[in-house]
């Protein structure tokens, strides 16, 4: 599904920065997969490149066999359109349009009528329990229906791979418990494939496996069993070996 | 939600973001419009209205068009610089570019029709006080009514519709270069603090000092075959000031820590070290158009006085027609004929009188004196009603049309003026009199003496004419004079002086002028306003998020107030001070070129914009400061 294949990045300046070296991994179909490191470790920088923000300076990235570095704009905007979903720790909403307006954004762009719009956004809406919100605009809803709506965004076009940066940090412990639920949810029923840049080890501890960056290296990557709670603790094992500063780690909210 | 719906919606739910774009075209489309109504005025276009004035109000009209175009173009490029993150974000949700284009596209075709509309009835409203303006300024004989200009809104709406077509596409191609990356990060960046060189700093001190020195110093006819060096020097210098000297100056008043720790001086420091850079060629550019229309201004408004002054100088009485005809004039009779078929035509009761004029030669040198018998003399100045002259024997009577001259030709008086003929004339006095038409210097004798001249060494006859006629039917008669397709003013053999119409066509010609420049002085001048208005408005979301953080420490409304204040003064005052300061040295050259005193002229033109520029300032201080209060709670 997703093939990242001796990526480096290289930060030019005054002092050329290596911010990632020979990254290389895979995600199957249907992986619900995060990735985490201290501050500075360069998952932010893996993630806008697989998200086609940024480009790698070696190396390629393949998502459904796709290179998605040899696309040219107009292909890269349909890519986007069709095939990825974003979910920002900030949201991201557009505060000139309703949350519903905002949830068919994707589809708006792609030219789709506008019955089948409506009808999807009612449907991932109610799945999403945001149905009563959908005519409000975005600075009247709380950051948990905000960042709700931005995965409905994210989801409504189907796309083959969901991509979220700290999805859960400018939320409560609550809202960023009920968000990663929904995400798992989304990801077992609906096998969606997803991807999870985050500090949170309570938010890893919902994903199938993690992978670890320090540096810009892959450090490791675990598995996870049955038990949600067992693969948190061995999350958390993880980041201690990993020596950030444990400041670097959220507060644990579970 | 259609694609286009939702292009609409961006646009109607973020009107305070597009207003001010909005309100800018639609007051370029207003300018163009008033101007337009007035270029196309019918009383201003019918056949005997100078051909040069309509050329220039031709001309001004696509030069403001011009004008428009690139202010249009920067308040579009400043407004789509705030919109970066939301292109980045839609540009992440997969819109295309082509999508992106037609959507800035769209927006632009929206706003620009509603510009155009808004500002075509606004500016029929104004229309009227500028056709009044026009009445005033411009020497007109009829007046400028109001008239439903067809024309003119026909070429509006064409001129404004291909500009922001045009300016949709060029910005479209702007938007294409930039990458997704920076735009998404463009608001989270860091900026690095600006440093200043100190060389770069000295320059703009050596740069000035020159420019000004050559300017006022250096003698004015000089100066002004060196205005393209001091153009350049004082644009450069301008330049590096807001750049490089005042981030140095700033810089050296933070390192002061005894002031910058000083209560709320960090705070505006720190933030104007910053901002500074981002400012400074909003700075530069506001600083030159000013100093271009306060130059412009101030030349016209100078000029004017000059000329008021010079036509109210001199107040002996003198015909208001004289037709001063040489020998070897062969249109003499025709135009004698053409004069006084224009007199009677007009209704004018007038008298004619006929004055020869003859030359004669000096014993010692070549050159030759006009004299004058005591009866020719004296009949000119009984129908003018100026006092007559007693001669006897060769007593002569100097007399000159000049003021300046009178103590000079009181040399005259101490010999004797010798002829070639032997006659010997003794000056006796001197005295002021206009009453010879075009003549400055002339002896008069007595007649028994006259007939001892002997020959003349050349002959001239003047015909002229008196009439108790206002100014206004002796312009009448003038434009029925002229309307005589042969008849000239200045001929090989004739001159005509005529000073009422003459000084009517000057006139005439100078009001379009004056009309033109004091147009585009002002335009210049209010979107150097809107040139800050922008500036001012891109940082407020930022001054809203950095108050609010603040305020959250404990922040007074007064210190707010003063912050804002000294922020938003700084940014209306730095660019327009350099501009005064530029413009009274570029205007204090001009009265040396001229060798007029126009301190006064100068000092008001000046003083006005200030005034101006000062009730702008509080306009825009109390609603910024609103807004920013507005969001602290």
């Amino acid at each position: 599904m997703l093939e990242v294949q001796h990526v480096s990045k290289i930060y030019e300046g005054k002092i050329a920065y290596k911010a990632l070296t020979d990254i290389q991994f895979t995600i199957e179909d249907g992986e619900f997969v995060g990735i985490m490191g201290p501050s500075g470790s360069g998952k932010t920088t893996l993630l806008n490149m697989i998200a086609t923000i940024d480009r790698p300076t070696t190396g390629e990235i393949l998502i459904g066999n796709r290179n998605i570095n040899k696309l040219r704009k107009n292909e890269l905007a349909e890519f986007r359109r069709r095939e990825l979903g974003f979910v920002f720790q900030d949201f991201n909403l557009l505060n000139t349009l309703t949350i519903e307006e905002n949830i068919v954004l994707p589809l708006t762009l792609d030219g789709r009528p506008v019955r089948e719009m409506k009808q999807k956004a009612a449907a991932i809406a109610e799945r999403l329990g945001i149905s009563s919100i959908m005519n409000k605009r975005t600075y009247e809803i709380s950051g948990g229906q905000a960042q709700r709506t931005a995965i409905a965004r994210a989801m409504i076009h189907s796309p083959q791979l969901l991509l979220a940066d700290e999805p859960t940090g400018n939320l409560d412990s609550k809202s960023a418990r009920d968000v990663m639920e929904m995400l798992e949810q989304l990801n077992q029923e609906e096998k969606k494939t997803m991807m999870l840049v985050t500090h949170d080890a309570v938010a890893a501890s919902y994903c199938s496996r993690v992978i670890f960056i320090r540096d810009g290296h892959l450090y490791s990557e675990i598995h996870r069993g049955e038990n949600r709670q067992a693969f948190f603790q061995k999350i958390i094992d993880t980041l201690s070996l990993l020596g950030g500063h444990s400041s670097d780690i959220s507060s644990i909210r579970v | 939600m259609t694609f286009r719906q939702f292009a609409f919606n961006n646009v109607l739910r973020n009107k305070r973001l597009y207003a001010a774009y909005f309100l800018s075209s639609m007051f370029t489309v207003m300018i163009f419009f008033t101007f337009a109504v007035f270029a196309y005025h019918p009383a201003l276009n019918s056949s005997d209205v100078n051909h040069n004035a309509q050329a220039a109000l031709s001309t001004s009209k696509w030069l403001i068009y011009g004008f428009s175009f690139f202010f249009v173009l920067y308040s579009m490029s400043s407004f789509l610089k705030t919109r970066k993150r939301e292109f980045g974000l839609l540009m992440l949700q997969g819109i295309s570019p082509g999508q992106l284009r037609r959507m800035v596209f769209i927006e632009n075709m929206w706003i620009g029709t509603g510009a155009t509309i808004g500002g075509i009835l606004i500016g029929l409203v104004f229309a009227k006080a500028i056709l009044l303006i026009g009445e005033n300024i411009l020497v007109l004989d009829e007046k400028l009514n109001f008239y439903i200009p067809i024309q003119a809104i026909i070429l509006t709406v064409i001129s404004f519709l291909v500009l922001f077509v045009l300016i949709s596409m060029f910005i479209a191609a702007i938007l294409r270069s930039e990458s997704l990356i920076s735009l998404i990060r463009s608001q989270r960046a860091p900026k690095s603090e600006p440093r200043a060189s100190i060389w770069l700093s000295i320059l703009v001190i050596v740069l000035l000092a020159i420019s000004y020195g050559v300017a006022l110093l250096v003698d004015a006819n000089l100066a002004l075959q060196l205005l393209l060096p001091i153009i350049v020097m004082v644009s450069i210098a301008t330049y590096l000031l807001f750049t490089q000297l005042s981030v140095y100056i700033i810089g050296s008043m933070k390192n002061r820590k005894s002031f910058f720790w000083r209560r709320t001086n960090m705070l505006l420091l720190s933030d104007l070290s910053y901002r500074m850079k981002d400012n400074a060629r909003t700075f530069f550019l506001v600083a030159m158009v000013s100093t271009v229309s306060f130059c412009a201004i101030g030349t016209l408004y100078g000029l004017q006085a000059l000329l008021v002054k010079s036509s109210t100088v001199e107040t002996a009485a003198s015909f208001p027609i004289a037709y001063t005809s040489m020998a070897g004039d062969a249109t003499q009779s025709t135009n004698l004929q053409t004069i006084r078929q224009a007199l009677s035509t007009a209704g004018i009761p007038s008298q004619e009188a006929h004055l020869a004029l003859n030359q004669y030669k000096l014993k010692n040198d070549q050159t030759e004196r006009i004299i004058l018998s005591e009866t020719a003399f004296n009949q000119a100045n009984v129908l003018l009603g100026e006092q007559t002259v007693q001669l006897q024997g060769n007593q002569a009577v100097v007399i000159t049309s000049s003021t300046a001259r009178q103590t000079a030709e009181h040399q005259m008086l101490q010999k004797e003026v010798q002829l070639s003929n032997g006659v010997a004339l003794q000056p006796t006095r001197v005295i002021f009199s206009q009453t010879i038409p075009g003549v400055s210097l002339a002896l008069v004798v007595s007649d028994d003496l006259y007939k001892r001249l002997g020959t003349p060494a050349s002959k001239a006859d003047i015909y002229a004419w008196t009439t108790n006629a206002s100014e206004k039917e002796l312009i009448a008669v003038g434009k029925e004079m002229f309307s005589e397709d042969t008849f000239t003013q200045y001929g090989a053999y004739h001159i005509l002086d005529f000073p009422s119409y003459t000084l009517y066509t000057v006139k005439s010609l100078y009001g379009i002028a004056l009309f033109i420049g004091l147009f585009i002085g002002i335009v210049f001048f209010v979107s150097a306003g809107s040139f800050l208005y922008f500036r001012l408005y891109s940082d407020l979301d930022e001054d809203k998020q950095k108050f609010r953080s603040i305020a959250k420490l404990g922040l007074t409304e007064r210190e707010l107030n003063r912050v804002l204040t000294q922020q938003i003064a700084l940014l209306f005052f730095a660019p327009i001070v350099v501009a005064l300061i530029h413009g009274s040295i570029a205007l204090t050259t001009l009265a040396h070129l001229f060798d007029a005193q126009l301190f006064t002229e100068c000092a008001t033109v000046l003083g006005i914009f200030f005034l101006i520029q000062l009730v702008y300032f509080f306009i825009v201080r109390f609603f910024y400061i609103k807004q920013v209060r507005e969001a602290l709670h």
